[in-house]
């Protein structure tokens, strides 16, 4: 599996290459290096950042890191070697990726983080990082509302390993905590996952069946729960979700999922390219390296706005 | 509720050496035995930096920052009228980063027209040019939602926090310090006038106006 992988990556390297190579008097290259694109929300970033990328006229190496920190250092060094002109970057673990942006860094090809920080600054040119915590807390006030601030209810967490699940579990803490007839009964990891989320819920409501509400650390985790409660015939538990998602949109429209969060991923990544555009040019980019970029609420009121995570006016 | 990463002793000091020489001209340092003197740059300090931010800033600066630039609601609707980012610049400050809202002080008084006081986010609705229907909206508490007092003022910023979540611990900080200040009167508040002085976000010019106090006052 890994080096089938592997290899893929290095055929669409040496493809990529061979594409460079071809054109030697064209345009820079920049790459754009996310998770798997197996989830739209890291789809619609590398979408994004491409889209942007050829409007300034670069060409793109577009590569997925599966959350794998090996995987991102072999891919660093495939992008130092292809001597690109910047890199857009969604990291695989904050601490852990440190070295790979310094490794950049020190070839001379600078570097620009989306969606998520890392530990170090002064290594990165600019991190464009969602607000993550303010998002949680927009959609935990709406899952107050909604649950009449009194009841029961059960939170579903993303991968401990991923700084943006605990930052969302303490940002829903942060509000939830204030309401003192909100009870939480339980609380327990999903792994971001569809398949997962639906097991956890049908197991939680066995063990709860008073519960009212349901909050989730984000779309996937909030559609799998919302199928089980569907199943159990308990389309009455508000759920909440986080990312602002098609499907959860289409969900919440048909009167289903309550609310989401909308983490502008296509945007910031377009914002991303601008900058490293910018600083390719001028060798800066005018602007603080840490940018916190604000979540949107998504509910009944602005749903249909919404596609693949940009918010139409 | 919140959890505390705990490190390993030898990080802790090297973290702590980190703060006490890369943060110099911050006051990280309360007085404390000499063994413990730095503060843990990791979250588990991040209680005691927030403290001691509220303890520097909330009195000495935030409220006579808020109360020297607070417009009357009148010639914050002109200024209004101007455009956001042009009202924004002249009279506000912008929270930090992309989509971030323009944060605008504001002092006046009004009728109460509604209030709902049966929940733990509290707020009255105030009729303030007297033409009958609601301007602005004043939260009450307990509970205080956004984080208004904080970006309204330009010495909070984000550069100066460890990350996104020590930037919200001194959000919900400041807005558990104007939570303990809201005084109400006992009974019905609707009718009665509320004077207030406060701050408002908006992100866009024709948005409703929510005003996170700093002060507030039925007045008899």
């Amino acid at each position: 599996m890994n080096i089938k992988r592997r290899l893929l990556i290095t055929a669409m390297a040496l493809g990529v290459f061979g594409a460079t190579t071809g054109f030697a008097a064209s345009a820079a290259t920049i790459a754009i290096i996310t998770p798997s694109h197996d989830n739209p929300f890291f789809k619609a970033e590398a979408d994004g950042a491409a889209a942007k990328a050829k409007e300034l006229g670069y060409d793109t190496m577009v590569l997925v890191h599966d959350d794998d920190a090996n995987k991102q250092s072999e891919l660093f060094d495939t992008v130092i070697a292809a001597g690109v002109a910047a890199i857009i970057l969604d990291n695989a673990g904050a601490d852990a990726s440190v070295a790979a942006v310094q490794k950049a860094k020190d070839a001379g090809i600078p570097s620009f983080l989306i969606d998520r920080e890392i530990t170090a600054t002064g290594v990165a040119v600019s991190q464009i990082v969602s607000n993550n915590y303010q998002g949680a807390q927009l959609g935990a006030e709406e899952f107050v509302k909604l649950m009449g601030e009194a009841g029961e209810y059960a939170e579903l967490v993303g991968k401990e390993s991923d700084t943006n699940a605990g930052i969302r579990s303490q940002g829903y803490a942060d509000v939830i905590s204030q309401y003192p007839d909100l009870k939480s009964v339980a609380r327990q990891t999903a792994n971001w996952s569809q398949t997962e989320a639906f097991t956890v819920m049908e197991s939680m409501l066995q063990a709860n069946p008073g519960i009212k509400g349901v909050i989730s650390g984000n779309d996937t985790m909030a559609m799998g729960a919302w199928a089980a409660l569907e199943a159990a015939g308990r389309t009455d538990v508000i759920v909440v979700g986080f990312d602002g998602s098609n499907d959860v949109r289409d969900s919440i429209m048909a009167g289903g999922i309550k609310a989401t969060v909308l983490q502008p991923a296509y945007q910031q990544a377009q914002l991303a390219v601008e900058q490293a555009d910018k600083y390719i040019k001028t060798g800066s980019t005018g602007l603080d390296e840490k940018q916190l970029m604000d979540c949107v609420l998504i509910n009944g009121d602005n749903a249909a706005k919404l596609e693949t995570f940009a918010l139409s006016e | 509720m919140i959890s505390k990463t705990i490190l390993p002793r030898g990080t802790i000091l090297t973290l702590c050496a980190v703060a006490v020489f890369s943060l110099s001209g911050c006051k990280l340092v309360k007085n404390v035995p000499e063994d413990e003197k730095a503060v843990s740059a990791g979250a588990s300090g991040d209680e005691v930096r927030t403290e001691q931010r509220i303890a520097d800033t909330f009195e000495t600066r935030l409220l006579p920052y808020v109360r020297d630039r607070a417009l009357s609601y009148q010639a914050f609707r002109a200024a209004l009228a101007q455009g956001l980012d042009e009202a924004g610049q002249s009279h506000g400050n912008r929270g930090s980063g992309q989509g971030a809202a323009w944060n605008f002080a504001i002092t006046d008084s009004g009728r109460i027209v509604s209030a709902k006081l049966d929940t733990r986010a509290r707020v009255a609705e105030l009729d303030i040019d007297g033409d009958g229907s609601a301007d602005v909206t004043v939260q009450l508490g307990p509970v205080i939602r956004g984080n208004a007092l904080r970006d309204i003022a330009p010495f909070y910023n984000f550069d100066d926090f460890r990350d996104q979540i020590e930037f919200a611990k001194l959000g919900r900080a400041l807005n558990d310090q104007v939570s303990a200040m809201v005084q109400l009167p006992e009974g019905d508040l609707v009718g009665r006038r509320m004077a207030f002085t406060g701050v408002t976000p908006l992100k866009k010019a024709d948005e409703a106006v929510l005003v996170t106090p700093i002060s507030v006052d039925v007045l008899p």
